[in-house]
């Protein structure tokens, strides 16, 4: 593992984001999806700037460059391999944690480049939530999966209320709330993973990363956390990973379609990319002729 | 159609005679080595307890004591109820299996560590613990390297002052009275919090009051029943009131497994009415040569005189020292190797390196603790800390290996979980990595431990007496270990009755106490892969 997530005390609390609170601009999301026309520019959270990224000599993306708007939820759908996850695990640097990878180009979060010599990896994960593939609740009570985040980050608070209103935004309050200190394990797969996007949320992150949170949950738990992801974008920016079209198509604001090689070969609205592309490959790819 | 009416009238047959004479070879080849074991385990034994020297109705009156009701509550339980037949045997095993280390513990109160001493360092580590917590929950605030030096002086300090305070003090209360608080009680407060599930803040409170009084009533019972109040206290803190308390707690977290005291209920009954009938009655039982005495005497020139008890008591100590040594050592190496080491060529030399360790020969590990230890640091010979210390480095390799193995099998999604949240390497480890390990990691430290156990070569090697006559009571004194005794009984004492009688006593008594450790690993590993 090449970075060092061991600079234990890095939590830089000093530049605490202005922005937030300065632009607070409000953006009718539904609308402006609705209308198919140019959208009014939301607050821009997250900017790419040509990153590429190389496991070992094969590179895996090529020259991204995109700007996901604030409080809707962005979609990358494309191709099993084309690099969708990766692009996902740039905005946190998960990728140092995997000797090969090098990343190159900027990538900015609220203004500030995270590739940047004096970003700590350790100190940027705490702001930005991330919910993986297959559940990984910790082999921890349901209270400690949710309050592991503010222990280690050691957040002032009161830990059982923050706990409550996670679980709440989860929705998943109703169906744990007697029985807080049973293992997370116990829970279904779908509860599994509204528990891990309870404990993503709450040490109240900038951006929500979801790689195919999804993708290993029947049809019931599923549509179950499509609900959750859309009433989660009132509050937070989230970024979604799928490799189901419909489901990018169902819950999504903005859609990035990535094709095999690491490309971004289209990245517009929903509504626009799905009813009417540019690019006659993401045509073929959204009407199932290729890939 | 054409094939409709065409109608076969036999497939044929083909021919699986070498695939059949191939399995039955396998099954000689998987049996062949446990059956050997087998028979010479029972010509061991039957030379060490001499069963057959019994008076016939010794065994009816236990087979009909025992033996029957076990069989027949136990087959019962076992087809209609096989989980509560696994909690009475689970009840049983315990109290069988930690019977026995309180029966090494109780040795080690007796002859090696005074009550007094044991009493002021765990006084010394609570007050130690009280003041880390202190800190830990008070100062939140505080930097790093402040709350590491506070804590480090509160641990420091109470173990310089505190043991000397005590000890130096005119009077203090009875042996079994320091034991009861400073081993029965911590003991008492986990195991009456576990058997008080879900009665609230009193019932636990009560639970752990009962425990301390059932320990306490060691310092009646002990004398009563002739062992003293050191010993009976002992085995009430490690032995009987964990057992009654996991019976307590297993029940009430699980009530339909209650049926399973009734097996427990009659092995035990069964063997204190099988030991009081042939009592009355005078039927002799088996001239055993494992018994009270060869456990509690000296070596002696006569085989019939002769004991463990030196070897069994510096086994103990031996197996004290290996583990405080090799397991940190162990697992530090194990954590750094499987977390933090970078995947290269250095990494990989210690690594292949490791693997050949583990399979170095023993003696060769009983020359480095000699050269080592006694020639160049000039240790004297033959001591528990150069023995421990060579043991230690001998399963060292085996520790690392089985540790990795346990830190490899967490799933890398549970740290990519951690590192998402933003938590560093080592609050993954400590938080997530660690606790999700330790049982396999406490699985492959006992079953090394096992192996040690049983080694020789290396106590010969670095001059360890062949037989001693008293207890080791000092890291410093000579120690002797009972597969070393054994060997010394099979060579320079070798006549008839030490040949076969002695040295099968002492065999089985060393494959009792290995056996049990191995289970006692075994319960836990299964334990945490259903966990999973």
């Amino acid at each position: 593992m090449s970075d060092n997530p061991d600079q234990e005390y890095a939590t830089d609390e000093s530049t605490d984001d202005p922005t937030t609170d300065d632009m607070a601009i409000e953006t009718d999301v539904s609308e402006s999806v609705a209308s198919s026309g140019p959208t009014m520019a939301a607050n821009t959270v997250v900017r790419a700037q040509n990153v590429d990224v190389w496991y070992n000599d094969e590179q895996a993306l090529q020259d991204i460059s995109l700007e996901i708007p604030e409080n809707q939820v962005t979609a990358m759908i494309g191709p099993s391999g084309c690099g969708k996850s990766t692009f996902l695990r740039c905005i946190n640097r998960m990728n140092d944690l995997i000797d090969a990878a090098r990343v190159e180009g900027d990538l900015y979060l609220r203004g500030k480049n995270v590739y940047d010599d004096d970003v700590d990896p350790v100190a940027l994960r705490r702001r930005v939530g991330m919910v993986f593939q297959s559940p990984n609740p910790f082999p921890k009570s349901i209270y400690d999966n949710v309050a592991y985040g503010l222990k280690i980050q050691n957040k002032e608070g009161d830990y059982d209320e923050i706990v409550e209103e996670s679980l709440k935004r989860a929705a998943l309050w109703d169906e744990v709330n007697d029985r807080l200190d049973e293992s997370g394990l116990e829970l279904s797969g779908g509860q599994q993973q509204r528990l891990c996007i309870a404990r993503a949320i709450a040490p109240d992150p900038e951006v929500i990363l979801m790689d195919e949170p999804a993708s290993a949950l029947d049809p019931v738990a599923t549509s179950q956390i499509e609900d959750l992801i859309s009433e989660l974008a009132e509050e937070y920016t989230v970024v979604i990973v799928t490799h189901n079209m419909q489901q990018a198509a169902r819950i999504s604001n903005k859609t990035a379609v990535f094709l095999t090689g690491g490309e971004l070969v289209e990245f517009d609205d929903t509504e626009k990319i799905f009813e009417n592309p540019e690019s006659q490959r993401v045509e073929d790819y959204i009407t199932g002729k290729f890939g | 159609m054409a094939t409709s009416d065409r109608v076969i009238e036999d497939f044929g047959h083909v021919s699986r005679t070498v695939g059949t004479v191939f399995r039955y070879l396998l099954l000689a080849a998987t049996l062949f080595g446990i059956v050997a074991l087998v028979i010479l385990l029972i010509y061991v034994a039957n030379d060490a307890i001499q069963p057959l020297t019994a008076d016939p109705r010794w065994h009816l009156t236990f087979f009909l004591t025992l033996v029957l009701p076990t069989l027949a509550v136990g087959g019962y339980l076992l087809r209609t109820d096989p989980d509560s037949f696994k909690f009475g045997a689970s009840v049983v095993g315990l109290l069988a299996v930690s019977t026995m280390f309180g029966g090494g513990a109780a040795m080690i109160f007796v002859d090696i560590v005074p009550p007094v001493v044991w009493f002021s360092y765990v006084l010394a580590l609570g007050i130690a613990l009280a003041g880390v917590v202190g800190i830990e929950r008070f100062d939140r605030q505080l930097p790093f390297l402040a709350r590491f030096a506070g804590a480090a002086a509160a641990i420091v300090g109470s173990f310089l002052l505190v043991p000397g305070l005590v000890q130096g003090l005119p009077i203090y209360p009875s042996n079994g009275v320091m034991l009861t608080a400073s081993l029965g009680a911590p003991v008492a407060f986990v195991v009456g919090r576990y058997a008080a599930v879900d009665a609230g803040r009193r019932g636990t409170a009560l639970a752990v009051l009962a425990a301390v009084a059932a320990v306490g009533a060691g310092q009646v019972l002990g004398p009563v029943l002739a062992i003293g109040a050191v010993p009976a206290t002992v085995l009430l803190s490690v032995a009987v009131v964990p057992t009654a308390g996991y019976a307590v707690g297993a029940t009430r977290r699980n009530p339909p497994v209650r049926p399973g005291l009734l097996l427990a209920a009659v092995i035990l009954g069964g063997a204190v009415v099988g030991a009081a009938a042939v009592e009355a009655l005078g039927f002799a039982g088996p001239q055993s040569w494992v018994d009270w005495g060869f456990l509690t005497s000296a070596h002696s020139g006569t085989a019939a005189d002769a004991g463990l008890y030196p070897a069994i008591g510096g086994s103990i100590l031996l197996m004290v020292t290996v583990a405080a040594l090799s397991f940190p050592l162990g697992v530090g190496a194990a954590v750094y190797l499987e977390e933090y080491a970078p995947d290269n060529r250095f990494t990989r030399f210690i690594d292949v390196n490791i693997s050949n360790l583990a399979g170095v020969p023993s003696v060769v590990y009983g020359l480095l603790g000699l050269g080592v230890f006694v020639t160049y640091l000039g240790q004297p010979t033959g001591t528990v800390l150069i023995g421990g210390a060579t043991l230690a480095l001998l399963i060292l390799p085996i520790v690392i290996i089985s540790a990795r193995e346990a830190l490899r099998s967490v799933p890398d999604a549970m740290r990519e979980a951690s590192y998402g949240m933003g938590a560093t390497r080592w609050q993954t480890i400590k938080n997530v990595v660690l606790p999700r390990a330790f049982p396999g990691i406490l699985t492959g430290t006992i079953l090394a431990l096992g192996r040690a156990i049983g080694e020789t070569a290396p106590l010969i090697m670095i001059g360890a007496p062949n037989v001693l006559f008293s207890l080791p009571t000092a890291l410093s004194s000579k120690v002797s270990a009972m597969p070393l005794q054994v060997y010394a009984w099979a060579s320079l004492f070798a006549s008839e009755p030490f040949y076969q009688a002695a040295v099968p006593a002492g065999v089985v008594v060393l494959l009792i106490v290995l056996l049990s450790m191995n289970s006692v690993a075994i319960v836990l590993r299964n334990k945490y892969q259903n966990q999973q």
